[in-house]
């Protein structure tokens, strides 16, 4: 589909000329939008939610044991909650 | 098939330089760091990836995946997980782009051949041609699962498009999990770049014009690229005239024709490599209509005509 | 997969490019692998389901098996509706809270009709107990605006003697892009108990004798006060959840619980010992008829990268305190490991600790007249409990997943300070509880 292509140059000084194989080339300063908010302190970029997509690292990650944990200790301890509501709902307690 | 494979280490006023050659293309690391240790590891380390990459799916490489795949004569063919997402990935932009992006069109360059010097056609070919050579091609023909592919006979598979993007995000990738240090991959033009470089700065990317036979032509293009990749599509030198009507050496898999009045190249941005790459590659194939798709999009771009 | 997506491309090919493309990215660079895209390409159009089986069984005493099935469907505009319908069975014995004699005791069922003997030297157990529930859960989740997502409930729970209903609302808030969420939530339950046998009256004597005997439902009658009682409870939910980096995201919570009603166990009684530790009456428990419970919540999760098999640690840690002088620490550990490109393996432990009710005492002496809140029950006396065990998950072909769980439970009730009578050495009157929790998921 592709094959070889305009050849890039990649540039390591940040200086206002830039020079690269002893010529000096002129600047055209492109901004890109989506790197706007690179400097607020935590969090990730959209992108980089590949990690925190998966499932396991959701903060419930299986809801259904969840649940039936829940109703076990709910039942045979004096705490609940804290993670989700604590609730009634039944009378095992 | 023997490559002459070594690492080039050169020290810079704000970092190493790492420079190789793979895929037929000059690859470059950049590493804004001090350590030398660090650079050394990931020098290691990315070349490998590369390298590795390169032999699982060249498809000059009689030993790779996808020689094994090309030269199955329609017999099953056992795959592993990668080549699977691979496959899988194809396949979302074959279904994405309605068939016009398929790595199994390699095949149509046996009747366009392009000169790698002159950029001519050498032989335009008939349409007879064309079709007879189109009736090899069709991703939809192809079947696979997680474990196993089978291509019908006389069917070539290609992962020249997409296989340098994916090497460039996998070496972002391990570089990432090696350090935190800036780090800038480029092989042979797809680029992509771990962060910001120290104290927030952008990466100055200069992209070179298509018609530019010496660097330094003023057309060049300076983008400061503080996060994600840039990728592009199109080669200036490689063309064909006929008829007053300029053909590009992007070929549309399903008429088996070149496309006619896209732009000599887009060059795309994106999170991943392999997603500018991709974007770069169907806005191409709209021909005309390639800055309306891409604006319509809301992708950041640069196309030259 | 490929059918998928090639229905998913028709609906909304020119819109979601960019977001088909990411999609497509995450999986192929992702760890994620296959799955990501095919469960998100099935949440668009279809329901997807969790069910599980679980089989809670203590040494000696209750078991309780449990069946839920869970159904979520997420329609276009990310609205989302999930019902879930939970069944349980629970039969065998339970703690009445009378402590353990040298000597065979003999106790009165809570319903009045008969009695049964607890042999010396054993923990008196209650074998009545055998319930059947029902329980429906419903909720909404929408969009409200940008970065503003709400959420409504319902619960439904009905047992032969217990009637439960619900309702809740949360509303969450995403800022920093969608890094930090802060949410609030309210819930309400009111709940109705009808004991067989009605409501003891709280401080009485437990009516031990013939219960054939033509005067036995007017002096059991004596001792109760009415056929049922209500509870109601109201909780607060803040919570504020952080992604730290693309590894790490953590969640902090704190909850504010107000419990109004009746709040005692009607099935407990307290032994009231002589001074040489013999009991000589039982008399039915009474706690205050409102609880007010904090908590402060955190949890962390970190995905590891390849050194360590890429594992996801969940960590979490409890504090609760209530105006009965209950507090408690809870720390829950899970590490998900995968195995192979389809299955993992996940350890858990978790580790719990509570103080007790100002209001509990084991048991209580026979020289004074008790006029205030009593409870024996161990369950909110002072205790230490532990919970180890293992998952092992595995996704088969087209995306569904099935997993085991086994996980073993112990508590340690300890003696929160009281000086025992010498007489009652030879018995334990902290007796462990032991269970083993078994389960079977799946889903579809």
């Amino acid at each position: 589909m592709k094959a070889n292509k305009a050849v890039f140059n990649t540039l390591s000084q940040v200086n206002s000329s830039i020079v690269h194989s002893s010529k000096v080339k002129l600047i055209l300063l492109t901004v890109m939008t989506i790197n706007l908010s690179a400097c607020s302190s935590l969090g990730v970029e959209p992108w980089e939610r590949d990690l925190l997509a998966k499932k396991e690292m959701a903060l419930t990650s299986s809801p259904v044991d969840a649940a039936l944990d829940d109703h076990i200790y709910f039942s045979k301890e004096a705490s609940s909650g804290g993670k989700s509501f604590g609730g009634g709902g039944c009378g095992c307690n | 098939m023997q490559k002459k494979r070594s690492v080039k280490l050169s020290q810079q006023k704000d970092g190493y330089s790492v420079s190789f050659n793979a895929m037929a293309s000059p690859c470059e690391v950049l590493i804004q760091t001090q350590d030398k240790r660090v650079v050394e590891q990931i020098s290691r380390c990315v070349s490998a990836e590369v390298w590795r990459i390169e032999d699982k799916y060249s498809r000059y490489d009689s030993l790779s995946i996808c020689s094994e795949i090309n030269n199955s004569a329609g017999k099953k063919i056992a795959i592993d997980e990668e080549t699977y997402l691979l496959l899988n990935f194809a396949e979302q932009c074959y279904q994405l782009s309605d068939g016009l992006f398929d790595i199994s069109s390699g095949v149509l360059r046996q009747v366009w051949s392009f000169s790698g010097l002159s950029g001519e056609c050498q032989q335009f070919p008939s349409s007879i041609d064309v079709s007879k050579v189109l009736s090899f091609v069709g991703w939809q023909k192809v079947t696979y699962d997680q474990h196993s592919i089978c291509l019908p006979q006389d069917m070539e598979l290609d992962f020249g498009g997409i296989g340098k993007e994916y090497a460039v995000d996998r070496c972002i990738l391990l570089a990432k999990e090696i350090t935190d240090e800036p780090i800038l991959v480029n092989l042979g033009g797809d680029l992509a770049v771990t962060g910001p470089r120290l104290n927030k700065q952008a990466w100055q990317v200069a992209i070179e014009h298509p018609d530019s036979d010496a660097l330094g032509q003023p057309q060049d293009m300076i983008v400061a690229l503080v996060q994600g990749a840039l990728a592009t599509s199109g080669d200036a030198r490689r063309y064909l005239i006929k008829d007053g009507i300029r053909y590009g050496h992007v070929l549309n898999a399903k008429t088996g024709w070149p496309i006619t009045h896209a732009p000599r190249s887009i060059t795309t941005v994106a999170p991943q490599c392999i997603q500018a790459g991709i974007l770069a590659t169907l806005a191409l194939l709209q021909g005309e209509h390639a800055e309306q798709f891409l604006t319509e999009q809301d992708i950041t771009f640069w196309a030259r005509r | 997969m490929n059918n998928l997506n090639k229905k998913s491309k028709k609906t909304n090919k020119k819109v979601n490019l960019k977001a088909a493309l990411s999609l497509a990215t995450s999986a192929l660079l992702g760890t994620s692998v296959v799955t990501a895209p095919v469960a998100q390409a099935k949440e668009a159009d279809e329901w997807q389901f969790d069910s599980a089986f679980l089989v809670y069984s203590e040494v000696d005493r209750v078991s309780a098996t449990e069946a839920i099935i869970a159904g979520t469907k997420t329609f276009d505009n990310d609205e989302i509706l999930s019902l879930k319908l939970t069944v349980d069975a629970l039969t065998g014995a339970s703690a009445n809270g009378a402590i353990a004699q040298p000597n065979a005791q003999t106790f009165t069922r809570p319903s009045g009709n008969g009695q049964y003997v607890t042999p010396a030297g054993e923990t008196p157990l209650d074998d009545t107990f055998h319930d059947t529930r029902v329980q429906l859960n419903g909720q909404w989740t929408q969009p409200l605006a940008d970065n503003i997502t709400g959420s409504v409930g319902g619960h439904f729970s009905k047992e032969y003697d217990y009637l439960s209903l619900g309702v809740n609302g949360n509303v969450a808030y995403d800022f920093n892009r969608k890094n930090s969420t802060i949410s609030m939530g309210l819930s309400y339950f009111q709940d109705t108990f009808t004991p067989e046998g009605g409501i003891p009256k709280p401080l009485s004597s437990m009516l031990v004798g013939d219960s054939s005997s033509s005067d036995w439902d007017a002096e059991f009658a004596k001792t109760r006060i009415s056929d049922s009682e209500d509870k109601s409870t109201t909780d607060l939910l803040v919570g504020f959840t952080q992604v730290i980096n693309r590894r790490m995201i953590t969640a902090f919570n704190y909850s504010y619980s107000m419990v109004d009603g009746y709040l005692t166990d009607p099935f407990k009684v307290v032994s009231v010992l002589n001074s040489d530790g013999i009991a000589q009456d039982y008399i039915y428990e009474n706690r205050p008829d409102s609880r007010v419970k904090q908590s402060t919540f955190m949890q962390a999760k970190y995905h590891f990268d390849d050194s360590l098999l890429n594992t996801v640690a969940d960590v979490s840690y409890r504090y609760m305190w209530d105006d009965w002088g209950i507090n408690s620490h809870t720390i829950d550990t899970r590490f998900t490991i995968p195995v192979g490109a389809a299955s993992y393996i996940e350890p858990h432990i978790r580790f719990y600790q509570q103080s007790a009710a100002d209001f509990y005492q084991p048991y209580i002496g026979d020289g004074k007249a008790q006029t205030g809140f009593v409870s024996a029950d161990y369950r909110i006396g002072e205790m230490t409990a532990v919970t180890v065990g293992a998952k092992y998950g595995v996704v088969l072909n087209g995306g569904n997943e099935l997993s085991f769980r086994i996980e073993y439970y112990r508590q340690m009730p300890t003696n929160a300070g009281f000086v025992d009578p010498q007489r009652l050495n030879s018995v334990d009157l902290y007796p462990v509880v032991e269970a083993v929790i078994a389960q079977v998921s799946y889903s579809f």
